[in-house]
């Protein structure tokens, strides 16, 4: 069939228009009507692993409208019961115009009963937001951990939110030990611990570092951590204590500033998965010209940790530096 | 009107013919385009470490005519996990490719790598010289 353009055009142009007409057409802007039942909402504040004695931090929040009721209690159980320490803030907080967070003390602080933690409002309140603190405790280790947030309300409304499961890591850590020269030099990766000749000597079969500090004209030595086993070259005029042998393997690396080791700004974590692929098999057994932020991998000469040492900062003049440790058993 | 349709679909055809028959540029096993350019040679050479920090002390020499790249590392680099970087002439490519760590350890028997001109006809081994700066 032959199509007349004359019909056509006009019917385009009719169509045009009439988009034109309702794409600008003005709506009024209506209140969003509040639901009338017990609300609430949760999210995870913290990023990266979930490491044991370390935090997860939570914000649950919960809200009813004033007319139905007030809040009566808020609750979280944990899968595995937090270690010493977790708690539900008894407080709530809101942000002023100047950006700080000012809290308004809504019941009394909380009561930790097993996996459960609990507040009790002693507020009229009908909308609050706490925050929650759980301690990872030793038992979820290599386990997952879930959540389970509560809140009632006068009326008998009761409402609940889940969140998880979060993996806990296998790792360890440990913050800001300082290492000094011909003083507290010796690391043991085993027992997160720094030795001085004494200690070193007692606990021999642990040492796995050595931490010196030379200065040359002919080359750069200055900060280094080395396997009490490398050569001699690198442990110059260094008497290890009797019994200090093992061949620690070592990996220098920069710019792997892990946020909580360093709690720099950079949003970097390392996590279980980088140690289980870690390879080390062709490393050496000594690290020098260390650097403030730069840090090292290291395997255990027995194989039981890998571990990665981050140096927070060094001193030439004292001759220290400050270092952190997260450790992973293989 | 439709005798210009059929002149300018027969213009289509045409280009479209001469175009297809074309001779493709030529390409070598790697995918890499053969030039006619005969240059051959390194214009630049770097090492890093593991935490991708250089290990030289200085620029390395390179000497074009002996086909060797002389480079001096800091006392204590471990010289089995380096990462070498050469920058060739134009065109050119290397044998044997980088593909990650390289050991050079071996002192007594250096590193050889062949620069391949952009004609994919001369072919020049550049041997690398590593010496350690003592402590």
């Amino acid at each position: 069939m032959k199509r007349n353009p004359i019909y056509i055009y006009p019917l385009s142009l009719l169509a045009c228009l009439l988009l034109v007409m309702t794409s600008c057409e003005k709506k009024d802007y209506v209140l969003p009507t509040a639901k009338d039942v017990l609300q609430n909402d949760a999210i995870k504040r913290t990023l990266g692993p979930n490491i044991v004695n370390d935090t997860i931090e939570f914000v649950y929040a919960m809200g009813i409208l004033p007319s139905k009721g007030k809040l009566v209690s808020a609750e979280v159980e944990a899968s595995i019961a937090g270690a010493t320490g977790t708690f539900l803030e008894h407080r709530s907080y809101y942000t002023n115009t100047s950006g700080v967070d000012v809290p308004v003390e809504i019941g009394n602080p909380s009561v930790n009963d097993k996996t459960k933690t609990t507040v009790t409002f002693t507020k009229d309140t009908s909308a609050a937001a706490l925050r929650y603190t759980y301690i990872v405790p030793e038992e979820a280790r290599g386990k997952t951990v879930s959540f389970t947030f509560t809140a009632r309300s006068s009326n008998g409304e009761t409402v609940n939110y889940k969140l998880g499961p979060y993996n806990v890591s296998k790792m360890d850590i440990k913050h800001r030990l300082t290492v000094s020269n011909a003083n507290n030099a010796y690391i043991s990766i085993e027992d997160m611990a720094v030795y001085n000749d004494a200690g070193a000597a007692a606990n021999a079969n642990k040492i796995d570092l050595v931490y010196l500090y030379r200065t040359y004209t002919t080359s750069t030595f200055t900060h280094a951590l080395v396997a009490p086993a490398a050569d001699p070259q690198y442990l110059p005029d260094i008497t290890l204590p009797a019994g200090v042998n093992r061949n620690t393997k070592i990996q220098r690396a920069f710019n792997l500033q892990d946020y909580d080791l360093a709690f720099l700004q950079f949003g970097i974590y390392i996590d279980d998965r980088d140690f289980q692929e870690l390879d080390l098999t062709n490393a050496p057994n000594y690290a020098i010209n260390l650097k403030a932020e730069a840090g090292i991998w290291v395997e255990t000469a027995d194989k039981k940790y890998r571990a990665y040492v981050y140096v927070n900062s060094i001193n030439n003049g004292a001759k220290s530096a400050v270092i952190s440790i997260k450790r992973y058993a293989l | 009107m439709r005798k210009h349709i059929n002149i300018t679909g027969a213009l289509l055809l045409m280009a479209f013919v001469w175009t297809a028959c074309k001779k493709d540029n030529p390409i070598d096993e790697d995918g890499l385009l053969i030039t006619s350019r005969a240059e051959c040679y390194v214009s630049s050479f770097e090492l890093l470490g593991t935490d991708f920090v250089t290990v030289r002390t200085k620029t390395a020499t390179i000497d074009t005519t002996a086909k060797t790249v002389s480079v001096t590392v800091m006392f204590g680099t471990d010289l089995k996990n380096l990462y070498p970087q050469f920058t060739l002439a134009q065109d050119c490519k290397l044998d044997p490719k980088i593909t990650g760590r390289t050991d050079f350890s071996d002192l007594a028997n250096p590193r050889e790598y062949t620069v391949v001109s952009g004609n994919r006809q001369v072919r020049k081994t550049y041997k690398v010289l590593i010496t350690v700066q003592p402590r």
